[in-house]
């Protein structure tokens, strides 16, 4: 039996298969991207497929009208084939792979906000150096008078070079030797790395190419960002992203878990991450820049706790159970070709310290890109994913904790919620009277509306707030228009109406939406609210607010407020400081004081555990409403 | 020199709420101090003692209880009877039959019994539905309207149709309504909010927070009691401001101590005292917890509670 997937816009994937076996599955197994957030168990409809012939047998569900049953389209996750098909793939569905649109340093203001950054931590003290050293030695070619082996010619002209003692010299260097020194007459560069006094050479070439790279890399559950950069100037040599491989393996840590659990899981999604992930990035990268991967002579990784288990290959289910003990959290010695991943063998990966199980290495790297840890004022630092993590504290001391947000924030859990690819709307004002929007969507000019991602829907909520159309559960009370209701009364606000969105269907946002939207920035709110109440401090004594997450980059700080999502202090306040973990990554790769510094400010974190913590389902409940049962919390949030 | 007591009553003061018309309205609520701290300052308005009547009172199976109703076959009998239990300042009336579920009584029969109780007595009137939101809505709307004028008490305005109970029983009928939500201060005090949203004056609004009888979890009632009052006294929260209505008996006739037999459970000794026992128990519980009124059903337990207040204030 077979089953052709025809892309919409990508060439037909032909796969054998049995009578029964699970559409989504065969998908996965023959690399079909096929967007599928909740895992394949039919809860969020995003796994949209069009039959074009052949049988399917497909449970129904709610995210399939009757209309839509009738022209073919079908859930993916419930569907079993019956006999040959093909079945037409929306391109939506592997939007997100390709264009996947985060902070990945490619806008001017990015970079800005990166430069900024580092700027910062040079203020701070942090010197940007490390001991890698590439050194170009000049040797006389051995003759009958003068049979001093390779290796020790190598070795003595380094020590006379370097004023060291020792060289050492390993196998993959070795095995080339020979023919190294020969090809370029004994005039050769030799990279590697000075350790107490011993250089450890790394990688041999000719004297012209001195180039020695390191790459910093971002593993989000959703999207993954990488830079190489120069060792010795710090400068950047090329920068890329695309979304997470794993992703259909599940959108959230908790999926992904149960995924590496099944047989083989582990190393399925290991592969999805370092085959299909990292390194087309990474050999697109070093031929961006015109390196060879051997010269990469260092990493890092700063990655949620998840990630970095799955990314090294170890059992992450210990994450998920209580008491919640993950297998490491600091992790030497790891190098490059442990993972075979494309790099010099020999180079560390440093993965930044995880906290906790819900508090990984991307929160140490992005506090420590913060800066908060050598601040007297007391500053909030949030990062905003799947999972919010917050840190507070100044130099004295640093708090921290993780909640779970859910999906929403990168349009998970709501109809029409989609990530921030082409055609979604990412910022929207709704006027009062007319009840109409104006809304502004990512892509072309004249690109049209697809759903809405989360910045988009802060927006949206917090507009139909102040409007008045919804009340502060979150449930329609003005009727017009835009405002229509289905046959159990369930009201929704529609943003497009079918005729207008590029997919013919219409995009609004119903009362289920909003209400998990507000569970997710109850979420955020009652952690923030939790963890200042564990050190018994209130909102004023904010100083800064921090919030990075490629999710962030365009989130309206004051919606964000008006909604009760950030706590209500002065708009100056906050900063967005992009893509954190990433810019902790860098200063780590580059910097051996960002990375020891990194490792102390894990070291001295405190993690409070929520799900034990106990106020903390009490302020999540009184966090659920707009802006907060408690509004003397908000005094600037506005309902007109 | 003689010694002073000092006293401390908050800033923060409940709303006085008046149930039913003529002489036999009755206040809840209306007091700056913590439950039965009439030292700190004097509690003009006792706690109130509501008596349960149900449409299927019919099929309780208490001989102290059924002796109290003898006689009495329709649901104005019972409640004219009622009336005369010694302790008791409101009625309420619950239509359990008008459940979909159950016997699905219809609407206009549940309207014409309380036409008919709302003819044969004078106490105030409290009306307490089937705990179908759907069926809940149409009763309590006619209901309302049957009544109008008598200012009777809906108890249930829930988070999933406060607004059309709110907008007919409050707005339209201009009777009090009851915001009913489970053991969570925050949750209870969101439902007044969104009630107030409605324009339904606070001082028409009594809470029911939720309840459960002694044993049966009721640490979480206990709390949120005790929270929503310092809410509203200590921090004068003016959304947590409105009196708290607990409806004991319908909790404490359903647990096993007052529904096990003496067959069953020969230890435990009389039935009808048990029952008794725990709807007291539970009362008194939500009394000194903070509730303003409670829903009883048993004589007996009426006129111990009866007494407890009256000890107190």
């Amino acid at each position: 039996m077979k089953v052709t997937f025809q892309i919409e816009g990508g060439n037909p994937v032909t796969i054998e298969c049995n009578a029964g076996d699970n559409l989504l599955e065969l998908a996965r197994r023959s690399n079909v991207a096929i967007d599928a957030p909740c895992s394949g168990n039919g809860s969020c409809g995003k796994c949209r497929v069009r039959l074009l012939e052949g049988e399917l047998e497909s449970l129904p569900s709610r995210h399939i009208t009757d209309e839509e049953y009738a022209a073919g389209w079908r859930l993916a996750c419930c569907s079993k084939v019956r006999s040959d098909c093909a079945v037409f793939v929306p391109d939506i569905a592997s939007a997100y792979q390709s264009r996947m649109k985060t902070a990945d340093l490619s806008s001017p203001q990015e970079l800005a906000i990166f430069e900024d950054c580092q700027d910062h931590l040079r203020e701070s003290g942090i010197h940007f150096v490390n001991r890698f050293r590439a050194v170009t030695v000049s040797m006389t070619p051995p003759s009958l008078d003068d049979t001093m082996p390779d290796s020790e010619r190598l070795s003595r002209a380094l020590e006379e070079a370097l004023g060291v003692e020792r060289v050492e010299i390993p196998f993959c260097v070795m095995v080339k030797l020979a023919h190294v020194l020969r090809q370029h007459d004994f005039v050769v560069c030799v990279k590697g790395e000075l350790r107490s006094g011993v250089f450890h050479c790394m990688e041999i070439r000719g004297p012209e190419d001195r180039t020695m790279a390191g790459c910093a890399i971002d593993i989000g559950t959703t999207t993954v960002t990488m830079v190489l950069t120069d060792l010795t100037s710090g400068k950047l040599l090329a920068k890329g992203s695309c979304g997470n491989g794993q992703i259909r393996y599940g959108a959230d840590v908790i999926n992904r878990i149960i995924e590496q659990g099944r047989p083989g899981g582990r190393k399925k999604l290991q592969d999805a991450i370092i085959k299909e992930t990292l390194t087309p990035i990474l050999v697109n990268l070093c031929r961006h820049a015109g390196i060879h991967a051997g010269d990469i002579l260092r990493l890092s990784v700063g990655a949620n706790t998840t990630m970095n288990h799955l990314f090294v290959g170890v059992d992450a289910a210990s994450v998920r159970m209580e008491p919640y003990i993950p297998s490491f959290f600091h992790w030497d010695g790891l190098l490059a070709g442990d993972l075979k991943l494309p790099a010099n063998p020999l180079a560390r990966i440093l993965i930044a310290p995880n906290i906790g199980s819900y508090v990984g290495g991307d929160i140490t790297a992005g506090t420590l890109a913060s800066g908060i840890w050598d601040k007297d004022e007391m500053s909030l630092f949030i990062d905003l994913g799947t999972n919010g993590e917050i840190v507070f504290g100044n130099r004295d001391f640093l708090m921290s904790c993780a909640c779970s947000a859910g999906p929403a924030f990168e349009g998970g859990d709501i109809s029409c919620g989609m990530r921030a690819t082409d055609g979604a709307v990412e910022a929207c004002v709704i006027d009062k009277q007319t009840m109409e929007p104006t809304l502004t969507v990512i892509g072309d000019p004249d690109q049209r509306v697809v759903g809405i991602c989360g910045s988009g829907i802060i927006d949206m909520i917090s507009e139909l707030f102040r409007c008045g159309i919804i009340n502060a559960k979150g449930l329609f009370v003005r009727e017009g228009k835009r405002i229509l209701r289905d046959e159990h009364g369930m009201g929704r606000y529609v943003v497009a109406w079918a005729q207008e969105s590029e997919t013919g269907r219409e995009v609004s946002l119903n009362e289920v939406d909003i209400d998990n939207f507000i569970r997710a920035k109850g979420a955020i709110f009652s952690a923030i609210d939790t963890l200042l109440h564990a050190v018994d401090m209130t909102v004023d004594m904010i100083d800064k607010v921090y919030v990075a997450g490629g999710i962030g980059s365009g989130i309206n700080m004051e919606n964000a407020v008006n909604i009760g999502m950030f706590p209500d202090v002065e708009p100056a306040k906050f900063h967005y400081i992009g893509n954190s973990s990433l810019t902790g990554a860098y200063a780590m790769v580059v910097s051996d004081d960002a990375a020891a510094k990194t490792a102390e400010v894990a070291a001295n974190m405190t993690y409070l555990e929520l799900s034990t913590y106990p106020g903390y389902m009490d302020s999540f409940v009184a966090a659920c409403f707009l802006p907060h049962t408690d509004a003397r919390l908000f005094p600037h949030s506005r309902q007109e | 020199m003689a010694f002073t007591p000092k006293t401390a009553p908050f800033r923060g003061k409940i709303n006085a709420v008046t149930l039913g018309t003529g002489d036999k309205a009755i206040v809840i609520g209306g007091q700056n101090v913590m439950p039965f701290y009439t030292f700190d300052a004097p509690i003009e308005h006792a706690p109130k003692i509501g008596v349960e009547i149900s449409d299927l009172a019919k099929e309780w199976d208490a001989p102290a209880l059924n002796e109290f109703y003898a006689g009495c076959a329709t649901m104005a009998d019972y409640a004219k009877k009622a009336e005369t239990m010694p302790g008791a300042d409101f009625l309420c009336l619950h239509f359990e039959s008008a459940d979909p579920n159950g016997a699905n009584r219809s609407v206009a029969d549940c309207v014409a019994d309380a036409k008919a109780v709302a003819e044969a007595v004078t106490m105030p009137i409290v009306i307490m539905g089937c705990k179908n939101i759907e069926k809940d809505g149409e009763l309590f709307s006619k209901i309302s309207e049957a009544l109008q004028g008598r200012n009777i008490l809906v108890m249930s305005a829930r988070s999933e149709d406060y607004k059309t109970v709110g907008a007919s029983v409050a707005l339209a009928y201009g009777q009090k309504v009851g915001a009913e939500t489970a053991d969570d201060i925050n949750l209870a005090k969101q439902l007044n909010i969104m009630l107030k949203g409605l324009s339904i004056n606070p001082e028409n609004i009594v809470m029911n927070i939720g309840t459960a009888a002694v044993g049966y979890g009721y640490e979480y009632v206990a709390s949120t009691l005790d929270r929503v009052r310092l809410a509203a006294l200590e921090q004068a929260d003016a959304d947590l401001q409105m009196p708290i209505i607990a409806p004991v008996s319908t909790d404490t006739w359903s647990v096993k101590e007052s529904s096990a037999t003496e067959e069953d459970e020969p230890a435990w000794g009389c039935r009808e005292e048990r029952a008794i026992e725990m709807e007291v128990s539970t009362a008194a519980a939500n009394l000194t917890g903070g509730a303003d009124a409670v829903i009883m059903r048993h004589p007996a337990a009426v006129a111990a509670i009866k007494k407890f207040i009256e000890e107190l204030i």
